[in-house]
């Protein structure tokens, strides 16, 4: 049985989450690396470890648990709900910058959406290189064309960190490659996850079609179970001869 | 494990005689997608047609009526013709002095002007039944430039980029999406026959070396993503060009 890594998962309603339930399916082993540990439950089968990515330690821990991994998928990521003290915060209001950033909140947004990546890719890479296997990153379109200001539920240094995520997944594709590891990355746009709602619901915006569904060409948002899919098909072997790439999936908002 | 949303489907797949749409017919036969083949090179079953020329595609269209994808595979560096059908590769570099206007003209008419065609003949009905996918055909020569192919080659190329992009802006209202794959070192038949990549086995090995994955492409290397393409991983992937080339260029 193979076994595959996916952190960001412990939501219902989260891309993460329906990564793992689908990995399952395939008849992988699946291991969740989350802080959120009230959604453990919704995961039966699953080894969920409560674990900050954001701390190297931690993972570092996590993984020495691990005889072999195929497959990590890193979803953790965000503006908020990313760091033990505001997990189950909501988003905040109003918009952040770069130029109105404090460090603080630089270092956790850093933290929980690259740093995290870096420190998980490093503590799988002994694993993943015995076999070979697949690794597949979450950027965001914020990667490729920044948060307009005025925005709210997310924030600059989310979209430098995404930036980020992407510049890894490329220098890690030539470290694994000769390994047989490949690594990807998806960018995705507006998503319909529980977090989108959680956005929705405090800045009343997105309660009618109108207003950012405008800039989507295909006029919708996407589906948790569209980028799920996607993730799980940059695991298989139809995308064998993919790495270092980033595929955007976001309704022909933003051709890279 | 079967791809979700393909089963009973219709496509489209030009190109089809050998090579990479050879091996997208055999995906979506195995997927169960109802398959129309179509190459200008008569082989068993398929239907034969110059995309470039008007006649030949309204045959085409009344024979497949409306498909849910359209696979634009047709094309290559050496613009085939009705009399040497699956014409074979030059045996060394393409440069500027060698091309002439006929055959620039002949190279952007079989990778570009057949593409435009197929998509003008075929999106209106994707319209009408408001779904549907394109899968155009780009290549890495289009993505970082190449000295083997000519600029004809990867002028029509970036071309499928340009037309893909703004077809998915178009067509995205409709439920369509439209993406391009952009292939690198894919050892077809064909290119197998070349002499490309190998002036000698010494430089071939360091070529492939050169490769993070460390081998050359096989065509079901590609159709697998026109398959993720076409399934519901792909539902929301419009207006995309995926480098599919073990890592030798990682896209703009």
């Amino acid at each position: 049985m193979k076994t595959a890594v996916v952190t960001g998962a412990a939501k219902p309603d989260s891309i993460g989450h329906e990564v793992a339930v689908r990995l399952q399916k395939e008849g992988m082993q699946v291991v969740v690396l989350d802080l959120y540990e009230e959604g453990f439950a919704s995961l039966p089968g699953a080894q969920c470890i409560k674990c900050d990515v954001s701390d190297p330690a931690a993972v570092e821990g996590a993984f020495a648990s691990l005889k072999e991994v195929h497959v990590l998928v890193n979803c953790v990521g965000g503006s908020w709900e990313i760091t033990k003290d505001d997990l189950r915060a909501g988003p905040r209001r109003g918009f952040r910058g770069l130029t109105n950033c404090s460090l603080e909140d630089w270092n956790a947004i850093r933290g929980a959406n690259l740093d995290s990546v870096f420190y998980c890719c490093r503590a799988a890479a002994p694993l993943l290189r015995k076999q070979g296997g697949a690794v597949v990153n979450v950027s965001s379109v914020a990667a490729r064309k920044g948060i307009p200001p005025g925005a709210e539920g997310s924030s600059g240094p989310y979209a430098v960190a995404k930036a980020g995520v992407m510049g890894l997944t490329r220098q890690l594709a030539l470290e694994l490659g000769s390994a047989g590891v490949r690594v990807n990355c998806v960018a995705p746009g507006v998503i319909a996850s529980g977090r989108l709602k959680k956005v929705q619901a405090v800045t009343a915006k997105g309660a009618g079609p109108e207003g950012p569904l405008k800039q989507i060409p295909m006029g919708r948002v996407g589906t948790v179970a569209e980028t799920a899919a996607l993730i799980v098909a940059l695991c298989s072997d139809d995308t064998s001869y993919l790495t270092g790439v980033t595929i955007d999936i976001n309704g022909a908002s933003y051709a890279a | 494990m079967p791809l979700e949303g393909l089963r009973g489907k219709r496509a489209l797949i030009t190109g089809a005689a050998s090579g990479i749409g050879s091996s997208v017919r055999k995906r979506f036969q195995a997927e169960g997608v109802q398959v129309f083949a179509t190459d200008i090179h008569q082989t068993g079953g398929l239907i034969v047609a110059d995309l470039t020329d008007a006649d030949d595609i309204e045959k085409l269209s009344a024979e497949v009526g409306t498909p849910d994808f359209v696979i634009n595979v047709a094309g290559g560096p050496v613009a085939p013709s009705r009399s040497e059908t699956l014409p074979s590769l030059p045996k060394s570099n393409v440069v500027l002095e060698d091309i002439d206007e006929l055959q620039w003209a002949a190279v952007i008419a079989a990778n570009l002007t057949s593409a435009f065609l197929v998509c003008k003949e075929f999106a209106p009905r994707m319209k009408a039944r408001k779904g549907g996918r394109i899968v155009n055909f780009a290549s890495i020569a289009a993505r970082r430039g190449s000295d083997r192919v000519g600029v004809h080659y990867a002028a029509a190329k970036g071309g499928i980029i340009a037309l893909t992009k703004t077809l998915a802006l178009e067509l995205g209202p409709f439920g369509i999406t439209v993406n391009a794959i952009a292939p690198g070192f894919i050892a077809t038949p064909r290119i197998e026959q070349s002499a490309w990549g190998r002036s000698s086995p010494e430089a071939h090995r360091a070529f492939l070396e050169a490769i993070p994955l460390r081998r050359a492409g096989k065509p079901d290397d590609i159709s697998g993503v026109v398959a993720m393409l076409c399934s519901e991983a792909g539902g929301y992937v419009s207006g995309a060009t995926i480098d599919v080339n073990g890592g030798l260029y990682f896209g703009p």
